[in-house]
């Protein structure tokens, strides 16, 4: 009668045991170490940005109380990723996880590992909410459709990019997470999650949202640390305005089926906004097709991609809707 | 799938019902409460020095309800340990594990009576195993064990077992509120030794 519970044990042990030749400690800060994702052949390492509070003198735990010492390669607090890379001749063992092809689902059985110490530890929970492109929908204030054009002028950038962007209401400018009801013990954040097979199915972090720890998806984490391998940060797009929201008058949110706008109340010189002629007062309503109401949603909006890129900003001004013509330059 | 989760339901049932006529209700007294683990069948039961600290009359309950009045047989502080004896026999006893062969992840699961909930059953994880867990760092030189359980006042000193229902700690205390932290049954059987000494063999 027990086999069912001693297989399903068994199975858990395995699958931290699969995971835990991937699995290193990062020295990188005065109190309890983080933990960290062997992520290449190539001695590149994943953690949390916070657990890095020191740019030199970074040390790597790994399995076999082996120490190696590790180079700071970026980091990007948006997401709180940071990137290592092992300078030993050592070279850690390859994370040999990934994804199972198995879609990650709310329900599924998942661990929470680390080695804040010599050993990997693991929690155990299931997944409570994934990002998903429907809710989007239900939002008005995430994607405008249905309308005829014109109504939003231009053409954003738009597709299954934006499939994450509900999560931004809570999550501010991280982009997509996954939620779980894992316990992260001290010293986990920069640790994976991993599902049943012990495959890695994104990356833990305490710093993210205020009293509890959420998981970047390892697909986000990917594009996070292309981006830091190559060019040390994450691109982010940059208008060079201060906004701040304001209620639309009863007239015009009726019309754009929008209560909340940004206004400008600075302009960087020599900025893109500046160049596009954006002036100080206008009310900033949307960015290419997506309607804006937060500053955290205009952040969201202003991806690396966006860069160079010619996009329409909407704004009210004297009571008018304009449209113009921004070149979005990149954040330095 | 169905199936599957049945199974483990049922797995888990079983193996409650087997460990949960080996563990006790404490009572010192006083109003406190916590709970025990038979040891041995001749009437010996472990538990937390914690939960019979300033014992006055201790009483001893078990599974079927009966009461006895428990004497003190060893009990050590630094380790949080107790060993009470009763006047009785043929009690029922959970077979011991090796808590030096645990894995992180593996199942366990928890008994005691939570905030007075009488033979109550948790279940969870092992988080890992060792002098020092994470951030707390113990100073009586002992192994602790981390579990992914919600131990609560009312779970001291009942057993925490595998997935096969074997002994491999006793619930001791929390570590925050969500990390249970318990007294692996190798650190138990040494206090044992060292408290009770050996046990002769009797001739016959």
């Amino acid at each position: 009668m027990s086999d069912a519970l001693q297989s399903l044990s068994d199975a858990l042990a395995a699958a931290v045991e699969n995971a835990s030749v991937g699995i290193v400690r990062v020295e990188g800060r005065r109190r309890l170490p983080g933990t960290g994702i062997v992520w290449s052949s190539e001695g590149v390492i994943v953690t949390a940005h916070h657990i890095v509070e020191r740019n030199e003198n970074i040390q790597i735990g790994l399995p076999g109380e082996v120490i190696a010492p590790a180079r700071l390669i970026g980091r990007d607090p948006n997401t709180d990723l940071a990137v290592l890379k092992v300078e030993a001749s050592t070279t850690p063992p390859v994370w040999a996880g990934g994804s199972d092809g198995n879609e990650l689902k709310v329900g599924h059985l998942v661990l929470a590992l680390g080695r804040p110490g010599t050993q990997v530890q693991a929690t155990l929970g299931v997944v409570s909410k994934i990002s998903e492109p429907e809710e989007d929908r239900k939002r008005k204030r995430v994607r405008v459709e249905g309308h005829g054009p014109g109504r939003h002028g231009g053409h954003g950038p738009g597709g299954r990019r934006w499939m994450w962007y509900a999560e931004a209401e809570m999550f501010g400018s991280i982009g997509p997470v996954i939620q779980t009801d894992v316990v992260m013990y001290p010293g986990f954040s920069g640790g994976p999650l991993v599902d049943a097979s012990g495959a890695v199915r994104g990356l833990n972090t305490s710093a993210l949202a205020q009293g509890s720890s959420v998981t970047i998806p390892a697909a986000h984490v990917r594009s996070v640390v292309d981006a830091l391998l190559a060019h040390g940060k994450v691109k982010r797009g940059y208008l060079g305005i201060g906004a701040q929201p304001v209620r639309l008058p009863s007239a015009l949110a009726e019309e754009l089926d929008q209560e909340i706008g940004l206004m400008i109340v600075s302009v960087e010189t020599g900025s893109p906004a500046e160049k596009s002629g954006l002036l100080l007062g206008d009310i900033v309503v949307s960015l290419g097709e997506y309607a804006v109401q937060a500053i955290d949603e205009l952040l969201l909006l202003l991806s690396g991609e966006l860069v160079g890129a010619e996009t329409t900003v909407r704004v009210v001004r004297g009571g008018q809707l304009i449209d113009v013509t921004v070149t979005v330059g990149e954040r330095e | 799938m169905d199936a599957f989760i049945q199974q483990l339901n049922n797995s888990m049932a079983d193996l409650v019902d087997r460990t949960r006529r080996s563990l006790v209700q404490i009572t010192n007294g006083q109003g406190g409460s916590g709970a025990g683990t038979i040891w041995h069948p001749d009437g010996l039961i472990i538990t937390n020095a914690h939960v019979i600290a300033g014992h006055g009359d201790l009483l001893v309950t078990l599974y079927d309800g009966n009461r006895y009045p428990a004497q003190v047989l060893a009990e050590d502080p630094t380790h949080d340990l107790a060993a009470l004896s009763i006047v009785a026999a043929d009690l029922p006893t959970i077979e011991p594990g090796d808590s030096q062969q645990l894995h992180a992840g593996q199942w366990v699961m928890a008994l005691g009576h939570p905030f007075g909930v009488l033979n109550a059953a948790t279940g969870g994880v092992v988080i890992g195993m060792g002098q020092q867990l994470g951030d707390i760092q113990f100073r009586n030189g002992a192994d602790w064990l981390a579990v992914n359980l919600k131990l609560r006042p009312g779970h001291s000193g009942g057993p925490l077992v595998d997935a096969q229902g074997r002994l491999i700690g006793v619930n001791t205390i929390m570590n925050g509120p969500e990390v249970g932290v318990a007294i692996p049954v190798h650190v138990v059987k040494a206090f044992l030794k060292t408290h009770l000494g050996t046990p002769q063999k009797q001739a016959v």
